[in-house]
């Protein structure tokens, strides 16, 4: 069949509702890409519009296609390169703005809709969040009103007459989305090699640790991941989430070794383990964190030799993984020599008194565990907890914080403890991680955030293995046990509004949003193959193959189908509104039978004429009902009385 | 690809075969609607496509959500579409006659019983379109055009009535065909001048009376009088409607003769044919038409006028 021919109906209105779509699926991006994208893209916009409103001349293919060059050559400039995905992301912008420019032909209108709808994917390459998502969604909404609009030929519609029917569109279509949803098989992705993009503002541990830097991140209120246990959480002083584990040592920075990939993890579980899932942040980091310490690694990740879960790639999007913890164990009573050489080395150079210190107590004692107590209790007595610590040498910091400022955080005592325990001759190493979390009353969800970020040591004692040792806990045990803004008093450093309002409104509306952002990550957001998979689990399906999915795809599609098709129908008869025409059609079919049968092509007035000379005794009756309908249906409309009225009349209506 | 192009006609042609004429009204029925997604809608296809491979590669749940929301709002469109045609009630409308080279329309009553009716289509094979919004119970009435170009009859065959609201993705359609036809009348010849006044059989009994112009007789005005003879100064005076009869008339009658018309061929002789029973009409006489093989008695009036210039737009034959 030949295709129709739409001829172009580049109504001014419609063009400026595109034009407004597209602003609006920009306007987020437009906060992230360089300022010269956004200026590009509402000139490039308000240049068109000027077209259409005034009807000036398209500019001619060769400036499009110089600007086209320019703008490409302006992004690699800026970025680098094309691919990645500020570079990728500010391309489409520009040439969808360019598209615009050069769009006269409802074939290229179509195709500047269909950019719009990737433009809005584009948006979740940054963030998914529900107020992002429900944004989106108007957007789509705006899209297709305006497509709908591009689709009405002749005259452009009313506001009402575009959003109107957009909306049912979308109505009807969400039963469909869900069903897909749940059902579409997911495929684990990637598909194709991602780029790697600087994730740019990005808090969260790294695999360094030097004085300072976790300080910095510990005023981010950014959360770094939710916990939903299994059961019972486990005490707040055991709430040691295990990230980089930190073992080589230069004199001022703590460095991560190279990760060795643990064949098996053997060490002894005492007790019950603990189960939870995870929901993290993207951080751009290899890490993921568990509760000392986990007990076998999550697909796509890895279990290192020093218990570090570790992913294969940095972490670029939100990830929820399921783990199994063991909060009392042994471990590592026979570990490797080389790992323990490593852990007791340092360079006795730098910070040469606590290296004197640490050594002078090996001299005293050869008892590891009076070594560690007379640690804490240097630490205990002499040492203040802040946020604000004073800047230490860049040479010898430790031997500066130790001896000097005696005011640190975390970072200060773990990294000082460990030195002084290698300079004792025992092994240790610095553990990262968080420590604690906050409790959300409402679903007993645990939020861990990149404030909670702590620091503490291991260090290795024959016959038992590797240890825990938190010094913070010696100078300040709140931090362990209540967490870090009880640690810090009332007047805490951390900006956080309603730290003092624990349970007050604006608490109680805090923890909600943070209730309902919590079921959104786990259900929408983190909806993979697994859970996918748990999901049908509930409903009974001990496995489920893409079959199976297909199936129940299939039958809620023609489903759901049907129900719309037969809402669709059922509109046949009229609405209220009509009830004008109800009576009319009935006066008109009572004249039938009497042998006046209206004309298709008879309007009300020429039909009572003809009524009134064919049956003059009808007249007064005729004239009244049809007055009645006329003033009901193209005058200013009737009331319910009125129209009540029309009806009784044209039950009385004689015609015999 | 020209034989793809040829089976896909024949294919087409064999699916949806000429029928009889239909009888008045048609409602369009499900199992006559067809629909089929357009080009832009292969297109719509193509970018919920690669919507759901960027959302798999990236993860993207939000991605996943809008590709689902715009593949079901695409089916759900489908629906709408087909809801747009769905029991719809055609009948045929008028169909005035034209000259041959103006545009002729062929008049389709369209009926929705419910639900207002956005952009419904309507075209012959191969003509453009013509779009009507169709509101429910008053019908409306679309004018599908039709250029002529040679006297005679222009049947108006197969209509396809479509429509691709709301978002242009599927094209919907059905086919109804109603004994529609405009009759072409020739083109008027407008420098043939006057019709010679003398018939070559009348001559000898009819002499042209001077003051054809002046009337003697006033009688009651009748639907389709010309309002060239109305005597509206009788209505100045508040006579009411009067209708001039012309002396001229009474007494005799104007013959146009195909062998007074003077052309090289058939259709230069219709032309002048055509002129000349304008004209008399225009001017209110009597007049008949004698063609080879047919011969319109003298009459006048709009029924008259008509009835002559129809034989001219289906005369046969001749030179």
């Amino acid at each position: 069949m030949k295709s129709p021919s739409y001829s172009p109906h580049l109504d001014v209105r419609n063009v400026l509702w595109l034009l407004a779509a597209m602003l609006f699926v920009v306007a987020p991006h437009l906060f992230r890409l360089p300022y010269w994208v956004g200026v590009f893209f509402i000139v490039v916009l308000a240049w068109r519009a000027w077209i259409s409103w005034t009807a000036i001349h398209f500019p001619s293919r060769l400036i499009v296609g110089a600007i086209t060059i320019a703008a490409t050559i302006g992004t690699y400039l800026q970025f680098g390169r094309i691919g990645g995905r500020e570079g990728g992301v500010t391309l489409l912008v520009v040439m969808s703005a360019l598209k615009l420019l050069e769009m006269r032909t409802q074939r290229e209108v179509t195709l500047s809709i269909y950019l719009g709808f990737f433009l809005v994917l584009t948006n979740f390459l940054f963030s998914q969040t529900i107020p992002l998502g429900i944004y989106l969604l108007a957007c789509v909404w705006i899209f297709t009103a305006t497509l709908i609009g591009f689709n009405r030929v002749g005259r452009a519609p009313r506001l009402a007459e575009r959003l109107r029917p957009a909306a049912a569109l979308v109505v009807q279509a969400l039963p469909l989305v869900v069903a897909f949803f749940l059902l579409f098989p997911r495929v684990q992705g990637p598909l194709w090699a991602l780029p790697r993009d600087t994730q740019t503002g990005r808090t969260g541990l790294s695999d360094t640790m030097s004085p300072g830097k976790i300080s910095e991140l510990i005023k981010s209120d950014a959360v770094a991941f939710r916990v939903r246990f299994e059961g019972d959480r486990p005490p707040y002083s055991l709430l040691y989430w295990r990230g980089p584990v930190l073992t080589l040592f230069d004199g001022t920075t703590w460095r991560a070794a190279p990760p060795v990939i643990a064949p098996e993890t053997d060490y002894a579980r005492i007790g019950r383990p603990a189960r939870y899932e995870v929901i993290v942040e993207p951080n751009s980091q290899n890490a993921l964190f568990a509760l000392d310490v986990p007990a076998r690694p999550p697909e796509n990740a890895v279990l290192t030799t020093d218990l570090q879960l570790r992913t294969r790639r940095p972490l670029d999007e939100k990830r929820r993984y399921e783990m199994t913890s063991w909060l009392d164990y042994r471990y590592g009573a026979d570990e490797n020599r080389a790992v323990l050489r490593r852990a007791r080395s340092f360079d006795p150079t730098r910070n040469p008194r606590t290296v004197a210190l640490g050594r002078e107590w090996a001299a005293e004692t050869s008892d590891p565990r009076a070594i560690v107590e007379r640690a804490a209790q240097l630490f205990r007595r002499e040492f203040t907890y802040t946020l604000e610590p004073p800047p230490l040498d860049p040479h010898d910091p430790y031997d500066d914080f130790l001896f000097n400022t005696k005011r640190g955080f975390c970072e200060h005592y773990a990294g000082s403890f460990t030195l002084l325990m290698r300079a004792a001759g025992i092994p240790a190493r610095v553990v990262t991680g968080y420590q604690g979390g906050e409790v959300n009353p409402f679903d007993n969800e645990l939020i861990v955030r990149q404030s909670d970020a702590h620091a503490w040591s291991e260090i290795w004692l024959p016959g038992e293995g590797w240890l825990r040792v938190d010094p913070t806990a010696a100078v300040s045990p709140l931090r362990v046990d209540e967490g870090v803004n009880a640690a810090l008093g009332p007047i805490g450093v951390i900006p956080r509004l309603i730290a003092s309002d624990r349970l007050g409104v604006l608490a109680s509306l805090r923890f909600g949003w943070q209730m309902i952002n919590g079921r959104w990550d786990q259900w929408v957001v983190g909806y993979d193959t697994t859970r996918q998979r748990d999901f049908f689990a509930r409903l009974g399906y001990a496995s489920v193959d893409w079959r199976t999915l297909g199936f129940w795809l299939l039958v809620a599609t023609f489903a759901i189908g049907g129900a719309i098709t037969l809402g669709l129908l059922v509109r046949e008869r009229p609405r209220r509104s009509e009830a004008s025409l109800v009576a009319w059609n009935r006066f008109c079919a009572k004249l039938a039978r009497a042998g006046l049968a209206r004309q298709p092509h008879e309007g009300p007035l020429d039909f009572l004429a003809r009524v009134k000379a064919a049956k003059p005794e009808w007249a007064a009756a005729a004239e009244d009902i049809t007055q009645r309908y006329v003033a009901a249906r193209y005058g200013a409309g009737a009331s319910r009385e009125e129209l009540r009225e029309l009806a009784m009349r044209v039950r009385h209506f004689q015609a015999a | 690809m020209p034989v793809l192009a040829d089976l896909r006609q024949s294919v087409s042609d064999w699916i949806f075969r000429a029928a009889a004429p239909e009888t008045p009204p048609v409602t369009l029925v499900q199992r006559r609607i067809f629909i089929l997604p357009t080009r832009q809608g292969y297109g719509f296809a193509l970018t919920v496509l690669l919507l759901l491979l960027a959302s798999i590669n990236y993860n993207l749940s939000l991605g996943f959500l809008l590709t689902f929301l715009l593949g079901s709002m695409a089916g759900v469109a489908m629906l709408h579409t087909w809801r747009n045609l769905a029991h719809l009630r055609l009948r045929p409308g008028r169909c005035d006659p034209v000259f041959a080279g103006d545009t002729a329309s062929f008049g389709i009553t369209v009926e929705s019983p419910s639900l207002t009716r956005f952009s419904i289509g309507l075209r012959r094979k191969g003509e453009d379109a013509v779009y009507a919004d169709i509101g429910t119970g008053e019908p409306g009435t679309i004018a599908v055009p039709v250029q002529t170009r040679r006297r005679g009859i222009v049947r108006c065959g197969r209509l396809e009535v479509f429509t691709r609201y709301p978002l242009g993705l599927f094209h919907a359609w059905s086919y109804v065909e109603f004994d529609l036809a405009v009759v072409v009348y020739p083109r008027p010849d407008p420098t043939a001048g006057s019709p010679p006044q003398e018939g070559r059989e009348e001559a000898e009994e009819g002499i042209p009376v001077a003051g054809d112009e002046e009337f003697n007789l006033l009688r009651a005005y009748h639907a389709g009088d010309s309002p060239r003879k109305i005597a509206w100064k009788a209505l100045a005076r508040g006579q009411g409607l009067l209708t001039k009869e012309f002396s001229a008339m009474a007494s005799s009658e104007l013959w146009i003769d195909w062998e007074d018309a003077h052309a090289p061929d058939t259709e230069g002789r219709l032309a002048i044919l055509a002129h000349w029973v304008i004209q008399a009409d225009d001017f209110g006489q009597a007049y008949g038409l004698r063609l080879p093989g047919t011969r319109i008695a003298a009459d006048r009036g709009e029924g008259h006028r008509a009835r002559c210039l129809e034989a001219l737009a289906l005369f046969e034959g001749g030179a």
